[in-house]
C-alpha cells in the first residue's frame, strides 16, 4: 500500500443505506439493492483526502479509516 | 438547580404564532449566544418542560447518539402523548435502532443517490408540466401551482399511489400539519372514529390516510406491482410480515415526509428567487454551483423546524446538566444559522462551502432524512428548469405561513411570472 492510500471499512450495524459513499466513490462502495447496506468492494483503498470526505459525508457515521500498519523495520 | 432568567427561552416556542413570519432568527440568535441550553417550563397539559438546542455542534451530537437521546421514549414532538398513543402511531421515525434500522432497510434502497437518478426523467416531466402551466396562466399561487403538486406526485409515483388520488393525498397531508397548529379540528372528519389522541398530530386526517393505505394495500396484495406499497406488503422483518398498524404508519410517514418538506423548500425557493436574484444570476453563469445552490435553498428554508429527543440517562450537554427523562429539542432552523459554522448566516450565498453540512435533513446518524437525495434532485431539476426557461418571478402578495411550530411551510404565495 503506498503511503498516501488508506483502507476504508463499513460498520454494517450503523449503516443506514444513505448511499453517499457509493455516489462519491462507486469503485469502492456498493449499496446492496435488497438489504440497502453498504459494503466495500475491491481493495477498499482510497487516497486519504477522498477517504476523509466519504467518512464525513456518511450520515450514519458508519465508515472508518483502517490505519495502515507500519512495516517493521 | 436555580433557573435564572438567562436560561429561559426568550420566545414561546410552542406557540405557532412565534413562527407566523418564518424562522424567529432574533430569538434563536439570542439562544445560540448563551453558554448553556435554554429552558422552557411546562405549559398546557405537559408535565415537563424542555431544553432547546440551537447550536450546530450539539444538534449533531444529539442526532448521532440514539442510545442516550431516544426517539422511542416520550414523543418526537414537544408535547407529551400517552403510552398507548405512542405505540399506536409508531413508525420508524419514533423508534430507536435496532428496530428502526430493520424497518428503514425495507425502503432505503429506493432512496439512495444511485437509485434516485432513475426518477430524474419523471421528475423533469412533472416540473415542466407545472412550470409551463404557470407561465401560460401568467402567475397564480406558487404553492398550489408548483410547490405542492410536484413533491406529492413524485413520492406517490414511488409509493404506487395512482395519479387520480394525488390531490386527495395533498388534501389529507395538508390537514395533518394543521393538526400541529391551533386551528380547531372536526374529530369525525374523513369518517374518523378513532380517539384523536391516538392519531398522529391528533388529526382525523391521519385516519383518512390510514384507511386509504389499507385499501391500496389490499389491492396490491391481490395484484402486486413494482412499487413501495407492494414491497411493504410483502416485506418480512425477522421472519414476520408488517402488522396492519406498522404498514399504515409506514405509508403515512412516507407520504408526509416525502411531500410536506420538499413542498416547503420549493415554496421558499420562490422567495429566494426574488430576494436573492443576483445569486441565481451567478448560478446561471456557473452551473457547477448547483449542488451548493440546492444546499443553500435547503439551509435557508429549514422545512422541519425541530425534532425532539428524550434522555435515557443523566448527562451534560453544552455545559448544561440534563437528567434522564428530560426533553431535548433540536432546533434545526436555529443550528442552520449558527454564526460559528456559517459565515454571515443570514446571507444567501450559492458559493457557500458544502462542509460543514447544514442540518436541515437532521444532524446525522440513524434518523438522517431518508429522502435527502430525492429532495436534492427535485430542487436541482426545478431550479434548472426555472433558469433555463428564463422565468422572471415577481411576488404579488406576502407569503402566508403554515400555522405550525414544527413545519416551516408556506400555505399561499401569489406570484406573477414573465
Amino acid at each position: 500500500m503506498s503511503a498516501d492510500l488508506v483502507r476504508v471499512a463499513v460498520d454494517s450495524e450503523r449503516c443506514i443505506g444513505g448511499g453517499q459513499c457509493e455516489m462519491l466513490e462507486p469503485e469502492v462502495f456498493l449499496v446492496d439493492d435488497d438489504e440497502a447496506i453498504s459494503s466495500v468492494i475491491g481493495s477498499g483503498e482510497l487516497p486519504r483526502d477522498r477517504a476523509d470526505v466519504v467518512v464525513h459525508r456518511c450520515p450514519g457515521a458508519a465508515i472508518s479509516i483502517v490505519e495502515p500498519q507500519r512495516p517493521s523495520e | 438547580m436555580t433557573l435564572t432568567k438567562q436560561v429561559l427561552a426568550p420566545a414561546d416556542l410552542q406557540d405557532p404564532a412565534t413562527f407566523s413570519a418564518g424562522i424567529p432568527h432574533g430569538a434563536f440568535a439570542e439562544m445560540r449566544a448563551r453558554p448553556t441550553l435554554s429552558w422552557t417550563p411546562p405549559s398546557g397539559g405537559d408535565r415537563t418542560g424542555f431544553w432547546s438546542v440551537t447550536r450546530h455542534a450539539p444538534v449533531s451530537e444529539v442526532s448521532r447518539d440514539t442510545d442516550l437521546y431516544s426517539s422511542a421514549v416520550g414523543h418526537i414532538q414537544i408535547y407529551d402523548i400517552d403510552e398507548d398513543a405512542l405505540s399506536a402511531r409508531a413508525s420508524m421515525i419514533d423508534l430507536d435502532p435496532p428496530v428502526h434500522t430493520r424497518l428503514r432497510r425495507l425502503v432505503s434502497s429506493a432512496f439512495t443517490p444511485r437509485h434516485v437518478q432513475s426518477y430524474e426523467t419523471a421528475v423533469r416531466a412533472r416540473i415542466a408540466e407545472r412550470l409551463d402551466a404557470l407561465m401560460q396562466a401568467g402567475g397564480g399561487n406558487w404553492v398550489e401551482a408548483v410547490a405542492a403538486p410536484i413533491p406529492i406526485g413524485v413520492i406517490c409515483d414511488i409509493m404506487g399511489v395512482p395519479e387520480s388520488d394525488h390531490d386527495y393525498m395533498i388534501e389529507l397531508t395538508d390537514h395533518l400539519v394543521a393538526g400541529t397548529s391551533s386551528k380547531p379540528l372536526e374529530a369525525g372528519a374523513y369518517g374518523n372514529t378513532t380517539d384523536l389522541r391516538l392519531l398522529p398530530f391528533n388529526s382525523p386526517a391521519a385516519h383518512g390516510i390510514n384507511e386509504y393505505a389499507r385499501a391500496l394495500g389490499e389491492r396490491r396484495r391481490a395484484e402486486p406491482a413494482d412499487d413501495l406499497i407492494t414491497k411493504l406488503i410483502e416485506a418480512e422483518v425477522d421472519g414476520e410480515r408488517l402488522t396492519d398498524a406498522e404498514f399504515t404508519n409506514f405509508f403515512r410517514l412516507m407520504v408526509f415526509a416525502g411531500n410536506e418538506t420538499t413542498r416547503a423548500s420549493m415554496a421558499h425557493l420562490a422567495l429566494h428567487l426574488v430576494d436573492f436574484a443576483d445569486q441565481f444570476e451567478r448560478l446561471r453563469s456557473d452551473p457547477s454551483l448547483m449542488d451548493q445552490a440546492v444546499e443553500e435553498v435547503i439551509r435557508y428554508s429549514s422545512p422541519i423546524l425541530y425534532f425532539r429527543r428524550t434522555l435515557t440517562r443523566d448527562t451534560v450537554l453544552q455545559d448544561t446538566p440534563l437528567r434522564a427523562g428530560d426533553k431535548v429539542v433540536m432546533w434545526y432552523a436555529a443550528a442552520n444559522f449558527d454564526e460559528e459554522v456559517f459565515d454571515e448566516p443570514l446571507r444567501f450565498d450559492v458559493t457557500r462551502p458544502l462542509r460543514p453540512p447544514n442540518v436541515a435533513f437532521g444532524g446525522g446518524g440513524a434518523h438522517f432524512c431518508l429522502g435527502a437525495p430525492l429532495a436534492r434532485l427535485e430542487l436541482a431539476v426545478l431550479i434548472e428548469a426555472i433558469l433555463s426557461r428564463g422565468i422572471d418571478l415577481r411576488l404579488a402578495g406576502d407569503p402566508v405561513y403554515v400555522d405550525s411550530n414544527f413545519v416551516n411551510g408556506i400555505e399561499h404565495l401569489e406570484v406573477e411570472v414573465g
